[in-house]
C-alpha cells in the first residue's frame, strides 16, 4: 500500500463516485419506489423528495466520467468501450429519469410521468448494477485495447452484481424517504426498508465471496500481512455498519437509517477494492493495474492541485444547498 | 449502403447527432442566465416590480431548456469511451482533465446552485438567491471555456508529445491554452448571446404581435435591440478573426471552407469564390462566381497575400470541401443578416415605430425577429459543421486520423443507441416545445 499519485487518484475517485452512489442511488431508489402499487399522493411527495436534489446528485456522476477520463484515460476507454451496452442502457434510463422529473410538472398526465420516472430509474440502476459487475467479472484487453465479445458481461456474477446494487438503491430511497416524509408512507417504507436490508446483505456476501474465488491473488490477500490486516479490518468495520443499520431499522430514529446505510455502502465499496488492488480492471489472465491505467504523472500532480482546492469547495456548496431544502415534504 | 455497416461511419453520425442535438440548449442557458442576473440586479438596484417579473418569467423557460441540456450532455461525456476508445486511450491524457475540470468546476456550480435559483425564491433572501442566479451563470459560461479548451485542443494539439500512440503532457497549461483556444472560445460565447438576443427578442416579438402583454414583452424586446448593437458587429469580427487563425494554424481547413485548389503564384492574388461546385475527383471547382484577388485580401489583408491551395495537400490528408464550404457560407451570411436586422431595428425605433401603442403593427418587423429565432440556431449549427467536418480526416490533428479512433465494436450496438437516441431526442424535443409553447403562452401571469 505504498504512497502513490495513482493510489491517490483511485481514492478520489473513490469519494467522488461513492458521493454519487449515495445521493443518486436513493434518488434513483425512490424512482424505483414509484413502480410499487401505492397511493398518486405518496408518489408525489416521492417525486418533490427528490425534486430539488437529483440535479446536483447526478452532476457526481459527470464529475466520475470526466475525473476517471482525465487520471485513467485507459481505464475510462476500455471499461466503457467494453461495457457499450449497458453504459447506453444507464444513458437512456437517465435520459427518461430526467424527462419524467422535469417535465411532470408541467403536464396533466402525471401517473404517465411517476411511471416514467420509476422505469428510468429502473433502467439506469440495473445499467449500473451490470458496468460494475461486468467489470468485476473480468475484462478482456490486448494491447490496450478491448478485446472480448460486446456481451461478455452478460454473465451470472453480472447479474448478481445487478441484482445487489438495484436492491441496494431501493433500500438507500427507503431510508431517505424515512428522512423526509410522515405518516403511511413513512411507516410502508420502513417495512420495505427491513426487507431489503437482508436482501442486500446476502447479495453484497456473496458477490464478496464470489470475486475471492474467481481471482486467485485477491484470495492469497487474505492470508498475507499486512494486507490481511486491512482486509480484516474493512470487513469488519463493514460488518459493523450493517449491524447498525439494522439496528437502527428496528428504531424510531429518523436519520440514523439513512446515515448508517450510506456509511455501509462505503464501507462495502472499499472491502471490495481491496480485494481487486492493485488491479482497476481485473481478469484472470490479462489484469490491468491502477499504474498502467493512470495517466501521466505531470498530469496527475496538476489535477491534484486543482481538485484539492475543488473539493472542499464543491463539498461546501453542495452541502449549503442541501440544508436550504433541509425538512419534510408536504405530501 | 455499404456505409452504415462500418462502425467509424456509425460511430461518426451518432457523434454528430448527439452533439448537434445538446449543443442547441447549452447556448441559450448561458447568454439566458446572463441575462436572468441582469434582471435580478436592475430588480435589486431600481425596486422596480417589472424586471422581478422577468426574472421570474425567463427562469421557467430557463429550467426548462437547462434539463434538456443536461439530459442530453450526460451521452456526450461518455460517448468518448464507448466509441471513441481509441481517441480516449490516446488523447486521454490532456483531453480528459479538461472534461474533467468541466464536470468538477462548473458544472457542479451549475446544477448545485440551480435548486436554490428555481425553488429557492421563498428559501434565502434576495440577495443570496442574485448570488445563486450568478452562481449558475458564471457556471455555465465557465463550462463554455473547459469544452472549447478542449475542442481547440483538437484542432491545434499543444502541450505534449505523441509517443506510442498515446500524448504525454508535458506543460497542461500550455495545453490548456491551445493557440485555438481564444478565437474558438469568444467566438462561441458571443454566439451564446447571440443566439439568446435573437431567442428573447423573437418571443417577445410574437407576443407584440400577438398584443399579448405589451408592456411586459417591449421591455425585453428593447433589452435585446440594444444588445443586438453590440453583439452582431462584434461577431463578425470574431469570425473574421478565427478565420484568419484556422488560416494560420489549420491551412487545409482553411482552403476547404473557400473551395480554394490552386496556391496563387507568386505576384497575383487569390480569387474568392462567393458561390461554388467543389468537385472533389476533379480536384477542382465545376464552376464558380468569384472575385479576384479575394481571398488574398480576406487571409492575407493584402491583394498578392499568397493561400495555400487544396492540391498541395496528399489526398488522404484532405478534408471533404462540399460540405465546409457550404455551411462557412451559411454561418456568415447569416452573421451579416442579423447585422443588418438590427440596424433596421433601429431605424424603426428613431422613427418612433417601438412605441407601445404602434409596435404590434409592424408585422414585417417583428416577424423578421420570429424567423431570426430557428436561423441563428442554423447559423451555430453550421459554425460547428464547417469546424469538425474542416478538422478531418483527423481527430486530433495532424497526429491522430479519425479512422483509426473508433471503438473496436460491431456495427450492430452502435446502429441500435443511433436509433434510440434519434427516437428519444425526436420525442423529447417534441415535449421541449409543447411545454415551452404553454409557458410563454401564459407570459408573466402566476408570477408571484
Amino acid at each position: 500500500m505504498e504512497f502513490s499519485l495513482a493510489g491517490l487518484w483511485l481514492a478520489i475517485i473513490g469519494f467522488f463516485l461513492l458521493y454519487y452512489v449515495v445521493s443518486d442511488g436513493f434518488g434513483l431508489g425512490v424512482g424505483i419506489l414509484c413502480l410499487f402499487p401505492g397511493k398518486n399522493e405518496d408518489r408525489k411527495a416521492m417525486m418533490e423528495s427528490v425534486g430539488y436534489i437529483w440535479h446536483t446528485n447526478q452532476t457526481w456522476l459527470v464529475v466520475v466520467g470526466g475525473m476517471l477520463f482525465g487520471a485513467f484515460p485507459l481505464f475510462y476507454s476500455i471499461l466503457f468501450s467494453a461495457l457499450y451496452i449497458p453504459a447506453v442502457l444507464m444513458l437512456v434510463g437517465l435520459i427518461f429519469r430526467g424527462i419524467a422529473l422535469d417535465f411532470h410538472e408541467h403536464s396533466r398526465s402525471k401517473r404517465l410521468w411517476a411511471r416514467m420516472f420509476g422505469a428510468g430509474s429502473l433502467v439506469a440502476g440495473m445499467a449500473q448494477g451490470l458496468l460494475l459487475g461486468g467489470l468485476l467479472s473480468g475484462i478482456h484487453v490486448r494491447d490496450g485495447h478491448f478485446a472480448g465479445g460486446v456481451w461478455d458481461w452478460a454473465n451470472p456474477l453480472s447479474f448478481l452484481v445487478c441484482l445487489g446494487v438495484v436492491a441496494g438503491y431501493v433500500l438507500l430511497g427507503c431510508n431517505y424517504l424515512v428522512l423526509k416524509t410522515e405518516g403511511d408512507l413513512q411507516k410502508r417504507v420502513f417495512g420495505y426498508a427491513r426487507f431489503l436490508f437482508t436482501v442486500t446483505l446476502v447479495l453484497s456476501s456473496v458477490v464478496l465471496l464470489w470475486i475471492n474465488m474467481r481471482y486467485s491473488y485477491a484470495a492469497g490477500k487474505w492470508t498475507f500481512l499486512p494486507d490481511a490486516f486491512y482486509r480484516v479490518l474493512a470487513a469488519s468495520l463493514t460488518a459493523l455498519a450493517f449491524f447498525m443499520l439494522f439496528r437502527s431499522l428496528r428504531g424510531t430514529r429518523e436519520a440514523a437509517p439513512f446515515f448508517w446505510n450510506a456509511v455501509t455502502v462505503v464501507f462495502s465499496f472499499v472491502t471490495l477494492s481491496i480485494s481487486v488492488y492493485p488491479y482497476m480492471i481485473p481478469h484472470v489472465v490479462s489484469p490491468i493495474t491502477v499504474h498502467q491505467a493512470a495517466a501521466s504523472s505531470g498530469t496527475l500532480a496538476f489535477m491534484l492541485v486543482v481538485t484539492g482546492i475543488l473539493i472542499p469547495v464543491m463539498v461546501f456548496y453542495t452541502t449549503y444547498t442541501h440544508r436550504v431544502f433541509r425538512g419534510k415534504v408536504k405530501a | 449502403m455499404e456505409i452504415l455497416l462500418d462502425h467509424v461511419m456509425l460511430s461518426r453520425l451518432q457523434f454528430a447527432f448527439t452533439a448537434m442535438f445538446h449543443i442547441i440548449w447549452p447556448v441559450l442557458t448561458i447568454g439566458l442566465s446572463l441575462f436572468i442576473v441582469l434582471m435580478e440586479a436592475l430588480w435589486l438596484k431600481t425596486k422596480e416590480e417589472a424586471y422581478y417579473r422577468h426574472a421570474r418569467f425567463w427562469t421557467r423557460l430557463f429550467v426548462l431548456n437547462f434539463a434538456v441540456g443536461v439530459i442530453t450532455g450526460i451521452p456526450m461525456e461518455f460517448q468518448f469511451g464507448t466509441n471513441w476508445s481509441v481517441f480516449s486511450g490516446a488523447g486521454g491524457d490532456i483531453f480528459g482533465h479538461l472534461l474533467g475540470f468541466e464536470a468538477t468546476m462548473a458544472f457542479m456550480l451549475e446544477a448545485a446552485f440551480l435548486g436554490i435559483m428555481v425553488w429557492g425564491w421563498k428559501r434565502v433572501s434576495p440577495r443570496v438567491h442574485l448570488f445563486a442566479t450568478s452562481m449558475v451563470a458564471f457556471g455555465s459560461s465557465l463550462s463554455a471555456f473547459w469544452i472549447m479548451s478542449a475542442n481547440a485542443w483538437m484542432q491545434t494539439p499543444a502541450g505534449g508529445v505523441f509517443q506510442d500512440g498515446r500524448f504525454f503532457t508535458t506543460s497542461n497549461l500550455e495545453s490548456i491554452l491551445n493557440p485555438d483556444l481564444p478565437w474558438a472560445v469568444s467566438h462561441m460565447w458571443v454566439a451564446c448571446l447571440e443566439v439568446t438576443i435573437f431567442v428573447v427578442g423573437a418571443i417577445s416579438a410574437w407576443r407584440l404581435l400577438k398584443r399579448r402583454h405589451v408592456d411586459f414583452f417591449l421591455k425585453s424586446f428593447r433589452i435585446m435591440v440594444i444588445a443586438a448593437i453590440v453583439i452582431t458587429p462584434l461577431q463578425i469580427y470574431l469570425g473574421d478573426g478565427s478565420g484568419q487563425k484556422v488560416a494560420e494554424t489549420q491551412p487545409a481547413k482553411l482552403s476547404a471552407m473557400e473551395a480554394h485548389w490552386r496556391t496563387n503564384p507568386e505576384g497575383e492574388g487569390a480569387s474568392w469564390n462567393l458561390l461554388a461546385w467543389p468537385n472533389e475527383s476533379k480536384q477542382d471547382n465545376d464552376w464558380a462566381i468569384t472575385i479576384p484577388d479575394g481571398l488574398s485580401l480576406l487571409v492575407t489583408r493584402s491583394f498578392t497575400g499568397r493561400v495555400q491551395g487544396l492540391r498541395d495537400f496528399p489526398a488522404e490528408d484532405q478534408p471533404p470541401v462540399w460540405l465546409p464550404f457550404y455551411s462557412f457560407r451559411v454561418m456568415a451570411g447569416l452573421g451579416f443578416l442579423f447585422f443588418f436586422l438590427m440596424v433596421w431595428t433601429l431605424w424603426a425605433w428613431r422613427k418612433g415605430r417601438l412605441r407601445p401603442d404602434v409596435i404590434s403593427e409592424q408585422k414585417k418587423l417583428l416577424l423578421s425577429w420570429m424567423a431570426a429565432l430557428p436561423l441563428s440556431y442554423v447559423a451555430v449549427e453550421s459554425g460547428w459543421v464547417t469546424r469538425e467536418v474542416g478538422r478531418q480526416p483527423w481527430v486530433i490533428y495532424g497526429v491522430l486520423r479519425t479512422h483509426e479512433a473508433a471503438s473496436p465494436l460491431p456495427a450492430y450496438p452502435i446502429g441500435t443507441s443511433l436509433l434510440v437516441f434519434a427516437g428519444i431526442y425526436s420525442v423529447l424535443f417534441i415535449a421541449f416545445l409543447l411545454f415551452a409553447g404553454y409557458i410563454v403562452n401564459r407570459g408573466p401571469e402566476g408570477v408571484e
